[in-house]
Protein backbone atom coordinates (compact mmCIF):
# COMPACT_ATOMS: atom_id res chain seq x y z
CA UNK A 1 0.00 0.00 0.00
CA UNK A 2 1.68 3.41 -0.75
CA UNK A 3 0.26 6.16 1.83
CA UNK A 4 2.52 9.29 2.07
CA UNK A 5 2.69 9.53 5.95
CA UNK A 6 4.99 12.49 5.41
CA UNK A 7 2.52 14.03 3.68
CA UNK A 8 -0.09 13.51 6.13
CA UNK A 9 1.40 15.44 8.18
CA UNK A 10 2.19 18.22 5.66
CA UNK A 11 -1.37 18.07 4.72
CA UNK A 12 -2.65 18.23 8.55
CA UNK A 13 -1.02 21.65 9.28
CA UNK A 14 -2.00 23.03 5.67
CA UNK A 15 -5.37 21.73 6.59
CA UNK A 16 -5.61 23.14 9.97
CA UNK A 17 -5.13 26.49 8.32
CA UNK A 18 -8.72 26.32 8.33
CA UNK A 19 -9.71 25.18 11.17
CA UNK A 20 -10.68 29.26 12.89
CA UNK A 21 -13.26 28.80 9.83
CA UNK A 22 -14.41 26.04 10.49
CA UNK A 23 -14.99 26.85 14.51
CA UNK A 24 -16.47 30.33 13.38
CA UNK A 25 -19.37 28.56 10.79
CA UNK A 26 -19.66 26.10 14.06
CA UNK A 27 -20.41 28.84 16.78
CA UNK A 28 -22.52 31.29 15.40
CA UNK A 29 -24.96 28.85 14.30
CA UNK A 30 -25.19 27.38 17.29
CA UNK A 31 -25.44 30.64 19.05
CA UNK A 32 -28.38 31.97 16.44
CA UNK A 33 -29.82 28.44 16.64
CA UNK A 34 -30.00 28.59 20.00
CA UNK A 35 -32.03 31.55 20.46
CA UNK A 36 -33.98 30.37 17.38
CA UNK A 37 -34.40 27.38 19.72
CA UNK A 38 -35.12 28.87 22.77
CA UNK A 39 -38.16 30.58 21.21
CA UNK A 40 -39.28 27.82 19.25
CA UNK A 41 -39.30 25.55 21.95
CA UNK A 42 -41.47 28.19 24.20
CA UNK A 43 -44.21 28.99 21.67
CA UNK A 44 -44.85 25.36 21.22
CA UNK A 45 -44.62 24.67 24.83
CA UNK A 46 -47.15 27.78 25.36
CA UNK A 47 -49.28 26.92 22.41
CA UNK A 48 -49.12 30.72 20.99
CA UNK A 49 -51.78 30.98 18.74
CA UNK A 50 -51.36 30.32 15.29
CA UNK A 51 -47.55 30.85 15.29
CA UNK A 52 -47.04 27.55 16.99
CA UNK A 53 -48.48 25.38 14.15
CA UNK A 54 -45.71 27.09 12.07
CA UNK A 55 -43.08 26.85 14.51
CA UNK A 56 -44.43 22.86 14.63
CA UNK A 57 -44.29 22.53 10.56
CA UNK A 58 -40.64 24.03 10.55
CA UNK A 59 -39.16 21.98 13.35
CA UNK A 60 -40.76 18.95 11.36
CA UNK A 61 -39.29 19.98 8.42
CA UNK A 62 -36.39 21.18 9.02
CA UNK A 63 -35.33 18.13 11.05
CA UNK A 64 -37.02 15.93 8.29
CA UNK A 65 -34.92 16.87 5.24
CA UNK A 66 -31.23 16.84 4.79
CA UNK A 67 -28.75 19.59 5.70
CA UNK A 68 -27.17 19.59 2.01
CA UNK A 69 -30.36 20.65 0.59
CA UNK A 70 -30.97 23.62 3.70
CA UNK A 71 -27.58 24.57 2.35
CA UNK A 72 -28.33 24.86 -1.13
CA UNK A 73 -31.89 26.02 -0.92
CA UNK A 74 -30.88 28.96 1.16
CA UNK A 75 -27.82 29.39 -1.23
CA UNK A 76 -30.07 29.59 -4.17
CA UNK A 77 -33.27 31.28 -2.57
CA UNK A 78 -32.05 33.87 -0.32
CA UNK A 79 -30.56 35.93 -3.40
CA UNK A 80 -34.11 35.74 -5.12
CA UNK A 81 -36.05 36.84 -2.15
CA UNK A 82 -33.35 39.56 -1.24
CA UNK A 83 -33.89 40.92 -4.57
CA UNK A 84 -37.30 41.09 -4.76
CA UNK A 85 -37.13 42.68 -1.27
CA UNK A 86 -34.57 45.22 -2.13
CA UNK A 87 -36.21 46.52 -5.01
CA UNK A 88 -39.66 47.20 -3.12
CA UNK A 89 -37.93 49.11 -0.42
CA UNK A 90 -35.46 50.73 -2.71
CA UNK A 91 -32.35 49.41 -0.93
CA UNK A 92 -29.18 50.31 -2.36
CA UNK A 93 -27.06 46.77 -1.62
CA UNK A 94 -27.74 43.64 -4.12
CA UNK A 95 -27.80 39.75 -3.49
CA UNK A 96 -24.24 39.88 -5.09
CA UNK A 97 -22.99 41.76 -2.36
CA UNK A 98 -23.60 39.13 0.48
CA UNK A 99 -20.29 37.54 1.12
CA UNK A 100 -20.74 33.51 1.41
CA UNK A 101 -20.44 32.48 4.67
CA UNK A 102 -24.44 34.64 5.46
CA UNK A 103 -25.81 31.82 3.56
CA UNK A 104 -23.99 29.74 5.44
CA UNK A 105 -25.09 31.11 9.00
CA UNK A 106 -28.31 31.34 7.67
CA UNK A 107 -29.14 27.71 6.61
CA UNK A 108 -27.09 26.31 9.75
CA UNK A 109 -29.06 28.56 12.26
CA UNK A 110 -32.07 27.47 11.02
CA UNK A 111 -31.02 23.67 10.98
CA UNK A 112 -29.69 24.11 14.52
CA UNK A 113 -32.83 26.20 15.92
CA UNK A 114 -35.20 23.52 14.73
CA UNK A 115 -32.96 20.76 16.39
CA UNK A 116 -31.81 22.79 18.87
CA UNK A 117 -35.82 23.41 20.33
CA UNK A 118 -36.03 19.88 20.44
CA UNK A 119 -33.63 19.80 23.06
CA UNK A 120 -34.55 22.68 24.94
CA UNK A 121 -37.83 21.48 24.71
CA UNK A 122 -37.30 17.90 26.40
CA UNK A 123 -34.86 20.03 28.96
CA UNK A 124 -38.08 22.05 29.94
CA UNK A 125 -40.20 19.21 29.99
CA UNK A 126 -38.26 17.38 32.46
CA UNK A 127 -37.44 20.11 34.85
CA UNK A 128 -39.60 19.19 37.96
CA UNK A 129 -42.96 20.87 37.89
CA UNK A 130 -43.33 21.62 41.46
CA UNK A 131 -40.48 23.80 40.62
CA UNK A 132 -42.76 26.38 38.63
CA UNK A 133 -45.39 25.97 41.02
CA UNK A 134 -42.84 27.03 44.28
CA UNK A 135 -41.87 30.08 41.92
CA UNK A 136 -45.19 30.71 41.53
CA UNK A 137 -46.53 30.19 45.30
CA UNK A 138 -43.26 32.88 46.16
CA UNK A 139 -45.14 35.38 43.89
CA UNK A 140 -43.11 35.39 40.87
CA UNK A 141 -44.62 35.98 37.56
CA UNK A 142 -44.86 33.22 34.61
CA UNK A 143 -41.55 34.90 32.82
CA UNK A 144 -39.71 35.18 36.14
CA UNK A 145 -40.06 31.65 36.62
CA UNK A 146 -39.31 30.95 33.36
CA UNK A 147 -36.09 32.76 33.70
CA UNK A 148 -34.45 32.31 37.01
CA UNK A 149 -36.43 29.10 37.67
CA UNK A 150 -36.65 26.54 34.91
CA UNK A 151 -34.32 27.59 31.80
CA UNK A 152 -31.31 27.38 34.31
CA UNK A 153 -32.37 24.21 34.81
CA UNK A 154 -33.50 23.04 31.94
CA UNK A 155 -30.72 23.73 30.43
CA UNK A 156 -28.38 22.12 32.22
CA UNK A 157 -30.17 18.75 31.96
CA UNK A 158 -29.64 19.21 27.75
CA UNK A 159 -26.29 20.06 28.33
CA UNK A 160 -25.07 16.77 26.94
CA UNK A 161 -27.72 16.95 23.83
CA UNK A 162 -26.25 20.62 23.47
CA UNK A 163 -22.84 18.94 22.95
CA UNK A 164 -23.59 16.65 20.52
CA UNK A 165 -25.52 19.63 18.77
CA UNK A 166 -22.20 21.41 18.19
CA UNK A 167 -20.32 18.36 17.35
CA UNK A 168 -23.36 17.60 14.60
CA UNK A 169 -22.60 21.09 13.37
CA UNK A 170 -19.28 20.29 13.21
CA UNK A 171 -19.02 17.62 11.18
CA UNK A 172 -22.28 19.19 9.21
CA UNK A 173 -19.96 22.35 8.56
CA UNK A 174 -18.36 19.56 6.31
CA UNK A 175 -21.01 20.41 3.57
CA UNK A 176 -20.31 24.39 2.93
CA UNK A 177 -17.74 23.34 1.19
CA UNK A 178 -20.25 22.84 -1.70
CA UNK A 179 -21.14 26.15 -1.99
CA UNK A 180 -17.44 26.36 -2.13
CA UNK A 181 -16.54 27.88 1.36
CA UNK A 182 -12.83 27.04 2.13
CA UNK A 183 -13.33 25.21 5.83
CA UNK A 184 -11.59 22.18 6.48
CA UNK A 185 -13.53 19.95 4.62
CA UNK A 186 -12.97 22.34 1.55
CA UNK A 187 -9.49 22.43 2.67
CA UNK A 188 -8.79 19.13 2.66
CA UNK A 189 -9.80 18.57 -1.12
CA UNK A 190 -8.34 22.10 -2.60
CA UNK A 191 -4.83 19.71 -0.76
CA UNK A 192 -5.93 16.64 -1.82
CA UNK A 193 -6.10 17.72 -5.74
CA UNK A 194 -3.07 19.74 -6.03
CA UNK A 195 -1.11 17.30 -4.52
CA UNK A 196 -2.99 14.13 -6.26
CA UNK A 197 -2.79 12.69 -2.44
CA UNK A 198 -6.50 12.23 -1.53
CA UNK A 199 -6.44 9.10 1.12
CA UNK A 200 -3.64 11.31 3.04
CA UNK A 201 -5.36 14.73 3.24
CA UNK A 202 -8.43 13.09 4.07
CA UNK A 203 -6.81 11.15 6.66
CA UNK A 204 -5.56 14.51 8.10
CA UNK A 205 -8.93 16.07 7.90
CA UNK A 206 -10.34 13.42 9.58
CA UNK A 207 -7.55 13.05 12.32
CA UNK A 208 -8.90 17.23 12.92
CA UNK A 209 -12.62 16.42 13.44
CA UNK A 210 -11.77 13.49 15.52
CA UNK A 211 -9.62 15.41 17.88
CA UNK A 212 -12.15 18.53 17.80
CA UNK A 213 -14.99 16.13 18.65
CA UNK A 214 -12.88 14.81 21.32
CA UNK A 215 -12.00 17.98 23.09
CA UNK A 216 -15.93 19.13 22.84
CA UNK A 217 -16.67 16.03 24.38
CA UNK A 218 -14.09 16.55 27.57
CA UNK A 219 -15.20 20.13 28.10
CA UNK A 220 -19.11 18.91 28.29
CA UNK A 221 -17.88 16.43 30.64
CA UNK A 222 -15.98 18.96 32.77
CA UNK A 223 -18.75 21.50 32.23
CA UNK A 224 -21.18 19.09 33.82
CA UNK A 225 -19.63 18.23 36.05
CA UNK A 226 -19.13 21.70 37.57
CA UNK A 227 -22.71 22.47 36.89
CA UNK A 228 -24.00 19.63 38.66
CA UNK A 229 -22.57 19.96 41.84
CA UNK A 230 -25.46 21.48 43.26
CA UNK A 231 -28.13 19.09 41.97
CA UNK A 232 -26.65 16.33 44.02
CA UNK A 233 -29.24 14.49 46.09
CA UNK A 234 -29.31 12.76 49.55
CA UNK A 235 -28.73 14.63 52.60
CA UNK A 236 -24.49 15.26 52.54
CA UNK B 1 -29.71 29.64 -11.58
CA UNK B 2 -29.94 32.99 -13.29
CA UNK B 3 -33.66 32.02 -14.47
CA UNK B 4 -36.54 33.12 -12.75
CA UNK B 5 -37.83 30.89 -9.83
CA UNK B 6 -41.09 28.71 -11.35
CA UNK B 7 -43.12 27.06 -8.93
CA UNK B 8 -45.10 24.46 -11.39
CA UNK B 9 -41.45 22.68 -12.24
CA UNK B 10 -41.26 21.64 -8.69
CA UNK B 11 -44.14 19.77 -9.11
CA UNK B 12 -42.61 18.63 -12.55
CA UNK B 13 -39.27 17.54 -11.35
CA UNK B 14 -41.40 15.60 -8.49
CA UNK B 15 -42.09 12.35 -10.71
CA UNK B 16 -38.91 12.75 -12.13
CA UNK B 17 -36.44 12.48 -8.32
CA UNK B 18 -39.09 10.36 -7.92
CA UNK B 19 -38.20 7.57 -10.15
CA UNK B 20 -34.81 7.18 -8.32
CA UNK B 21 -35.80 6.78 -5.00
CA UNK B 22 -35.20 3.01 -4.76
CA UNK B 23 -31.57 4.02 -5.48
CA UNK B 24 -31.58 6.25 -2.31
CA UNK B 25 -33.55 3.45 -0.41
CA UNK B 26 -31.32 0.74 -1.38
CA UNK B 27 -28.40 2.47 -0.15
CA UNK B 28 -30.65 2.83 3.39
CA UNK B 29 -31.71 -0.63 3.61
CA UNK B 30 -28.04 -2.03 2.37
CA UNK B 31 -26.92 0.11 4.90
CA UNK B 32 -29.08 -0.67 8.17
CA UNK B 33 -28.17 -4.51 6.96
CA UNK B 34 -24.58 -4.31 7.15
CA UNK B 35 -24.79 -1.92 9.88
CA UNK B 36 -27.11 -4.72 12.24
CA UNK B 37 -24.05 -7.39 11.50
CA UNK B 38 -20.70 -4.85 12.42
CA UNK B 39 -23.45 -3.36 15.49
CA UNK B 40 -23.32 -6.40 17.30
CA UNK B 41 -19.90 -7.72 16.73
CA UNK B 42 -18.79 -4.67 17.95
CA UNK B 43 -21.39 -4.42 20.72
CA UNK B 44 -20.42 -7.67 21.62
CA UNK B 45 -16.65 -7.33 23.05
CA UNK B 46 -17.90 -4.32 25.21
CA UNK B 47 -20.77 -6.17 26.35
CA UNK B 48 -18.52 -9.18 27.78
CA UNK B 49 -15.53 -6.93 28.89
CA UNK B 50 -13.17 -9.25 26.03
CA UNK B 51 -9.84 -7.26 26.24
CA UNK B 52 -7.99 -5.37 23.32
CA UNK B 53 -10.99 -5.89 21.52
CA UNK B 54 -13.02 -4.29 23.10
CA UNK B 55 -10.52 -1.42 23.11
CA UNK B 56 -10.57 -1.49 19.55
CA UNK B 57 -14.46 -1.27 19.17
CA UNK B 58 -14.30 1.86 21.45
CA UNK B 59 -11.62 3.39 19.05
CA UNK B 60 -13.72 2.50 15.99
CA UNK B 61 -17.06 4.05 17.81
CA UNK B 62 -15.09 7.02 18.94
CA UNK B 63 -13.65 7.66 15.16
CA UNK B 64 -17.06 6.89 13.32
CA UNK B 65 -18.72 9.32 16.32
CA UNK B 66 -15.71 11.98 15.89
CA UNK B 67 -15.57 12.40 11.81
CA UNK B 68 -18.76 13.83 9.29
CA UNK B 69 -20.03 11.03 7.27
CA UNK B 70 -18.85 13.01 4.57
CA UNK B 71 -14.68 12.92 5.29
CA UNK B 72 -15.78 8.73 5.68
CA UNK B 73 -16.98 8.59 2.51
CA UNK B 74 -14.04 9.91 0.75
CA UNK B 75 -11.36 7.83 2.69
CA UNK B 76 -13.39 4.71 2.27
CA UNK B 77 -13.78 5.99 -1.44
CA UNK B 78 -10.17 6.63 -2.01
CA UNK B 79 -8.64 3.96 0.88
CA UNK B 80 -10.60 1.10 0.30
CA UNK B 81 -8.99 0.27 -3.12
CA UNK B 82 -5.67 0.86 -2.06
CA UNK B 83 -5.88 -1.19 0.99
CA UNK B 84 -7.45 -4.00 -0.96
CA UNK B 85 -5.14 -3.59 -4.02
CA UNK B 86 -2.36 -4.98 -1.21
CA UNK B 87 -3.94 -8.17 -1.19
CA UNK B 88 -4.12 -8.59 -4.49
CA UNK B 89 -7.94 -7.34 -4.99
CA UNK B 90 -8.66 -5.24 -7.64
CA UNK B 91 -12.13 -3.11 -7.25
CA UNK B 92 -11.34 0.33 -9.54
CA UNK B 93 -14.34 -1.13 -11.97
CA UNK B 94 -16.25 -1.59 -8.52
CA UNK B 95 -19.35 0.90 -8.82
CA UNK B 96 -19.37 3.63 -6.37
CA UNK B 97 -22.72 2.07 -5.02
CA UNK B 98 -20.81 -0.36 -3.40
CA UNK B 99 -18.43 2.08 -1.47
CA UNK B 100 -21.27 4.29 -0.55
CA UNK B 101 -23.22 1.04 0.61
CA UNK B 102 -19.94 -0.11 2.89
CA UNK B 103 -19.32 3.12 4.17
CA UNK B 104 -22.88 4.17 5.56
CA UNK B 105 -23.07 0.32 6.80
CA UNK B 106 -19.76 0.94 9.00
CA UNK B 107 -20.70 4.37 9.97
CA UNK B 108 -24.12 3.01 11.03
CA UNK B 109 -22.64 -0.07 12.64
CA UNK B 110 -20.87 2.11 15.20
CA UNK B 111 -23.85 3.77 16.29
CA UNK B 112 -25.71 1.09 16.08
CA UNK B 113 -23.28 -0.87 18.88
CA UNK B 114 -23.54 1.83 20.80
CA UNK B 115 -27.47 0.88 20.74
CA UNK B 116 -27.04 -2.07 21.35
CA UNK B 117 -25.06 -1.94 23.95
CA UNK B 118 -26.75 0.19 26.24
CA UNK B 119 -30.21 -1.45 25.83
CA UNK B 120 -28.11 -5.00 26.59
CA UNK B 121 -27.27 -3.10 29.67
CA UNK B 122 -30.70 -1.49 30.61
CA UNK B 123 -32.21 -5.09 30.59
CA UNK B 124 -32.19 -6.22 34.08
CA UNK B 125 -29.66 -8.54 35.41
CA UNK B 126 -32.10 -10.62 36.94
CA UNK B 127 -33.64 -11.47 33.75
CA UNK B 128 -30.14 -13.29 33.00
CA UNK B 129 -29.63 -14.76 36.02
CA UNK B 130 -33.16 -16.34 36.02
CA UNK B 131 -32.53 -17.82 32.93
CA UNK B 132 -29.07 -19.44 34.36
CA UNK B 133 -31.27 -20.71 37.17
CA UNK B 134 -33.45 -22.35 35.13
CA UNK B 135 -30.03 -24.14 33.16
CA UNK B 136 -29.79 -22.46 30.20
CA UNK B 137 -26.59 -22.31 28.40
CA UNK B 138 -24.64 -18.20 28.40
CA UNK B 139 -25.97 -18.13 24.71
CA UNK B 140 -29.00 -19.53 25.53
CA UNK B 141 -30.17 -16.57 27.77
CA UNK B 142 -28.33 -13.71 25.85
CA UNK B 143 -30.12 -15.04 22.52
CA UNK B 144 -33.71 -15.75 24.00
CA UNK B 145 -33.89 -13.64 27.40
CA UNK B 146 -31.62 -10.78 27.25
CA UNK B 147 -31.95 -9.73 23.44
CA UNK B 148 -35.49 -9.75 22.40
CA UNK B 149 -36.13 -7.64 25.68
CA UNK B 150 -32.88 -5.25 24.75
CA UNK B 151 -34.03 -5.03 20.91
CA UNK B 152 -37.51 -3.47 22.44
CA UNK B 153 -35.54 -1.07 24.16
CA UNK B 154 -33.08 -0.09 21.42
CA UNK B 155 -35.75 0.25 18.91
CA UNK B 156 -36.78 3.90 18.91
CA UNK B 157 -33.04 4.50 19.18
CA UNK B 158 -32.73 2.48 16.35
CA UNK B 159 -35.46 4.28 14.37
CA UNK B 160 -34.04 7.61 14.63
CA UNK B 161 -31.36 6.27 13.56
CA UNK B 162 -32.41 4.97 10.55
CA UNK B 163 -34.50 8.49 9.85
CA UNK B 164 -31.36 10.45 10.27
CA UNK B 165 -29.10 8.46 7.80
CA UNK B 166 -31.74 8.45 5.15
CA UNK B 167 -31.20 12.39 5.32
CA UNK B 168 -27.29 11.60 5.05
CA UNK B 169 -27.76 9.36 1.71
CA UNK B 170 -28.20 12.24 0.30
CA UNK B 171 -24.17 12.90 0.32
CA UNK B 172 -23.68 9.98 -2.14
CA UNK B 173 -23.65 12.17 -5.20
CA UNK B 174 -20.26 13.44 -3.90
CA UNK B 175 -18.64 10.43 -5.36
CA UNK B 176 -21.02 9.92 -8.23
CA UNK B 177 -23.61 7.94 -6.97
CA UNK B 178 -27.04 8.43 -9.22
CA UNK B 179 -29.23 8.44 -6.37
CA UNK B 180 -32.11 10.92 -5.79
CA UNK B 181 -30.00 14.05 -4.64
CA UNK B 182 -27.57 13.02 -7.51
CA UNK B 183 -30.12 12.60 -10.22
CA UNK B 184 -31.39 16.24 -8.92
CA UNK B 185 -27.87 17.58 -10.03
CA UNK B 186 -28.39 16.56 -13.64
CA UNK B 187 -31.79 18.03 -13.72
CA UNK B 188 -30.79 20.97 -12.32
CA UNK B 189 -27.72 21.00 -14.91
CA UNK B 190 -30.01 20.01 -17.74
CA UNK B 191 -33.01 22.53 -16.87
CA UNK B 192 -31.04 25.23 -14.89
CA UNK B 193 -33.25 25.38 -12.43
CA UNK B 194 -31.25 24.27 -9.21
CA UNK B 195 -33.49 25.79 -6.52
CA UNK B 196 -36.69 24.05 -7.63
CA UNK B 197 -34.92 20.72 -8.17
CA UNK B 198 -33.42 21.31 -4.68
CA UNK B 199 -36.90 22.76 -3.20
CA UNK B 200 -38.83 19.16 -5.05
CA UNK B 201 -35.87 17.16 -3.23
CA UNK B 202 -36.71 18.71 0.28
CA UNK B 203 -40.40 17.86 -0.41
CA UNK B 204 -39.70 14.13 -1.29
CA UNK B 205 -37.25 13.42 1.96
CA UNK B 206 -39.94 15.02 3.88
CA UNK B 207 -42.43 12.85 2.64
CA UNK B 208 -39.89 9.72 3.31
CA UNK B 209 -39.34 11.11 6.59
CA UNK B 210 -42.27 11.11 8.34
CA UNK B 211 -43.86 7.59 6.15
CA UNK B 212 -40.75 6.19 7.36
CA UNK B 213 -41.73 7.92 11.01
CA UNK B 214 -45.05 6.45 11.05
CA UNK B 215 -44.34 2.47 10.12
CA UNK B 216 -41.74 2.93 13.19
CA UNK B 217 -44.31 4.27 15.34
CA UNK B 218 -46.47 1.35 14.60
CA UNK B 219 -43.98 -1.26 14.77
CA UNK B 220 -42.99 -0.14 17.82
CA UNK B 221 -46.34 -0.23 19.14
CA UNK B 222 -47.08 -3.98 18.21
CA UNK B 223 -43.26 -4.91 19.70
CA UNK B 224 -44.44 -3.50 23.08
CA UNK B 225 -47.37 -5.81 23.08
CA UNK B 226 -45.97 -7.96 25.14
CA UNK B 227 -45.43 -5.26 28.17
CA UNK B 228 -48.00 -5.48 30.61
CA UNK B 229 -49.09 -2.45 32.19
CA UNK B 230 -49.46 -2.78 35.88
CA UNK B 231 -51.90 -0.56 37.46
CA UNK B 232 -50.56 1.81 39.47
CA UNK B 233 -51.25 1.59 42.98
CA UNK B 234 -52.17 4.25 45.19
Amino acid sequence: MNIDFRFIVTAFFEIMKALPLTLVITTVPLLIGFAIGIGTALIRLYKVKVIYKIADFYVSFLRGTPLILHIYIVYLGLPLLFDVLAEKWGWSIRSNSIPLIVFVFVAFSLNAGAYMSEIIRSGILAVNKGEIEAAYSIGMTTSQAMKRIVLPQALMISLPNLCNMFVGLLHGSSLAFSISLMELNGKANVVASTNWKFLESFIAAAVIYWGMTILAEKVTAILEKRLRMFIKGGVA
Amino acid sequence: MGKSFDLNLVFDFLPKLLSYLHITLLILVGAVLIGLLVGFLAALPRIYNIPVLRTLSAIYVSFIRGTPILIQLFLVYYGLPELLKTIQIDVTHMSSLVFVIITYGFSIGALFSEIIRAAVSAVDRGQTEAAYAIGMTPIAAFVRIVLPQALTIAFPNFANLVISYLKDTSLAFYIGVMDMTGRGQTLGTATNHFLEVYISLAIIYYAVCILLEKCFSLLETRMLRYERQFPVSQ
